[in-house]
């Protein structure tokens, strides 16, 4: 196991090679002129400037100079500061947001991954467990609710679940409001008597002891919650029952029958395990997915994530910031896959051995 | 009260299928006697390992479904019993071994927890004890340095291994039936010997009865006192294992031992085989099973189907004509 995991994480600084590598290449279909976004604020009028800072960040200099200037920054020599330098944390400039790249970031992915972490858990606790149940009573009455369930689930665009629920439960019923938090609850988590300690403002308020506003926090949270964990619930809770269902008609499961254990254990203790190999294959790829409807999700409820950022970014051709977001989903998505690999061989002993 | 271990009355399973109802098992009855070896045999489809699932309530429902009969052990009906007294049965009393080794395991669980599962719940060890009787039951079977592969996986040991193991689990808590549902049909010849010594010198060590499923006729031979012949979901013939190669009195028994490869043949001849397919019964027959494929076949076997009537002592068939003479019963 020790091994698998070594064996695993070598890989990483690869993976996260072969992303900027992938990422400058985008970097290469813009212009000079564009790219100097990558080192400075303000683009100079005239065209000396320009011509100036072109000059001194090597932006007509060959792809691998570049490659390696946009990676390690560009110091200067009279004064000692660096501009740049992706691996430094300068990703650049953001121009609609008017702060650099990491800043903005760094600001808005506390809110999308408090948003993600109270999506998953139900999705992966409910939808796992409603999957088992319907693949357990098949035909049954749970069965056939989860079936209409997930096929709504898969079949409803996120955005038109979304404006459907915000229709509903907000323009109506007036019952939840999107946006992040009332405007009295956060002056009081930007002032500094509250204390910051994960960034995540539902755990950061229960550890101020501060229970108002945590339950104001998931009230704006609701309908974003649901309308991005009903569609990855849908697809878990297919996946699950299939595969459960699969499981269920395998000879060791009888075998264990045989063995005179109870249906309880035949169910959880020989069958599920079997039948969660699929299923945490799915997970690593609904992550993906996840980050995906985050941009819909955000845009819709006006939540300040890191999707709605980017969905701005990307409306008004801000490419630098763009670039930025890519980059961090790269290094996301490749953590998220270690996490997979490594649960894949917790549950398949074949994995982890061969 | 029969001194039968096992006594299975007029056994019934139908499936529900998408084609409408199969009538897998017709209404079996046998006995089975303490320490005794009952060989079960038949072409696939004709209702061995349904007949066996069913006394042991393992068939999957739906779409599976005793509809009928009694199987009493030791005075007990399983058919009857409540879901908590057939578990305490299954593994404790009656254990049950597959034909695939590959699959009848669990490929996500140690050898070890697979083994101590059983000794836990019906003889009530801790995990310590189950643990040191695992490896004694491992080297019982022969798997060298048993206690180190323990913690190995299923897909660590090669399939007569596997097998080794699954008797090594239906054996642990000393049941008086084992069913053994073709156990040597996956593995290769070599294996299969080692196999069959390896069930008859535990049989002679703990004494249990065994009913032996397959449909090699070569096995039942060496290993069995009396053989049950199914064909359509009906046994056909009954008898001992010497009779029955002696005096073969179902011309489907008569057509399986014909086809079996023979080494002291003098003449090469072409294999013997007998025609046709094994029915798909969708209604329940009212003529004979066999008759379309038979080649004795009379007016009568269209319009009844013949019970198990008795020929000689402890030899039964289910047939009207006598295959000796070629004249009717």
């Amino acid at each position: 196991m020790t091994t698998y995991i070594i064996r695993r994480l070598l890989l990483v600084p690869f993976l996260l090679m072969g992303v900027t590598i992938l990422i400058f290449g985008m970097l290469q279909f813009l212009s000079p002129v564009e790219r100097s976004a990558l080192y400075v604020r303000d683009f100079p009028k005239n065209e000396k400037a320009l011509d100036a800072i072109i000059k001194r960040y090597g932006l007509d200099r060959p792809m691998y100079e570049q490659y390696w200037r946009w990676l390690v920054g560009v110091v200067d020599v009279a004064t000692g500061e660096r501009s740049g330098g992706i691996l430094f944390g300068d990703l650049g400039y953001s121009r609609t947001s008017s702060q650099p790249v990491i800043d903005l970031i760094l600001s808005r992915f506390p809110n999308t991954l408090d948003l993600t972490i109270w999506a998953v858990a139900p999705v992966i606790l409910v939808g796992i467990w409603l999957g088992v149940q319907a693949a357990v009573h098949q035909n049954g009455i749970i069965d056939q609710a989860a079936r209409i369930f997930s096929i709504i689930g898969t079949s409803f665009p996120t955005f038109v679940f979304g404006l459907l629920m915000l229709m509903i439960f907000y323009a109506n019923l007036g019952w939840f409001e999107p946006g992040r938090l009332a405007d009295e609850y956060m002056r009081v988590v930007n002032s500094d008597a509250f204390r910051h300690y994960t960034s995540l403002i539902t755990f950061d308020a229960l550890l101020n002891g501060r229970f108002d506003i945590f339950i104001d926090a998931l009230r704006h949270m609701f309908l974003p919650i649901l309308t991005l964990s009903y569609i990855s619930w849908a697809t878990f809770l297919r996946v699950t029952r299939s595969s459960m269902l699969e499981t269920l008609r395998m000879e060791y499961v009888t075998t264990a029958r045989a063995k005179g254990l109870p249906e309880r254990d035949v169910i959880f203790k020989h069958a599920q395990p079997n039948a969660m190999i699929p299923v945490v294959t799915l997970a690593g790829g609904s992550v993906v997915g996840l980050l995906g409807g985050v941009v819909i999700t955000e845009t819709v409820y006006n939540y300040p994530g890191i999707g709605a950022a980017a969905a701005k970014a990307a409306t008004t051709l801000d490419v630098v910031t763009m670039l930025g977001f890519a980059l961090f989903n790269g290094i996301i998505l490749i953590v998220a896959n270690l996490v997979v690999d490594i649960l894949y061989a917790t549950v398949d002993p074949r994995v982890r051995l061969s | 009260m029969s001194d039968l271990l096992l006594d299975v009355q007029g056994l019934e399973t139908q499936f529900r299928t998408p084609d409408g109802i199969v009538h897998a098992v017709n209404g079996v009855s046998f006995g089975l006697k303490e320490g005794e070896t009952l060989g079960v045999v038949g072409e696939s489809g004709c209702g061995k390992s349904v007949t066996m699932l069913s006394v042991l309530r393992l068939i999957a429902s739906p779409p599976g479904k005793v509809v009928a009969g009694k199987a009493f052990y030791r005075g007990q009906d399983l058919l009857q019993m409540s879901d908590e007294e057939i578990r305490h049965i299954r593994g404790a009393q009656m254990a049950m071994i597959f034909q695939d080794p590959m699959t009848s395991l669990n490929p996500v669980m140690t050898i070890g927890r697979q083994l101590i599962e059983p000794l836990m719940l019906h003889l009530g060890m801790n995990k310590d004890q189950a643990n040191a009787r695992a490896a004694e039951l491992l080297e019982m079977v022969g798997i060298p340095h048993a206690s180190e592969r323990l913690s190995d996986y299923p897909h660590q040991y090669s399939g007569g291994m596997r097998q080794r193991v699954m008797i090594a689990m239906a054996l642990s808590c000393n049941p008086q039936i084992l069913i053994a549902d073709e156990p040597t049909t996956a593995l290769d010849v070599t294996i299969q010997a080692q196999i069959i010594e390896l069930v008859k010198r535990l049989r002679d060590e703990l004494g249990m009865a065994i009913i032996w499923i397959t449909h090699d006729l070569g096995i039942v031979a060496g290993l069995a006192q009396r053989v049950l012949v199914m064909y359509g979901g009906f046994i056909i013939e009954e008898s001992q294992v010497i009779d029955l190669y002696a005096n073969p009195s179902h011309p489907y028994t008569i057509g399986l031992l014909g086809s079996l490869p023979r080494l002291d043949e003098i003449e090469r001849q072409r294999l013997f085989s007998i025609e046709g397919m094994p029915p798909v019964l969708y209604n329940k027959p009212t003529a004979c099973p066999f008759a379309p494929r038979c080649k004795w076949v009379m007016d009568r076997c269209w319009q009844e189907n013949p019970a198990l009537t008795e020929v000689s002592p402890e030899h039964r068939v289910a047939c009207w004509v006598d295959v000796k003479t070629g004249k009717a019963r």
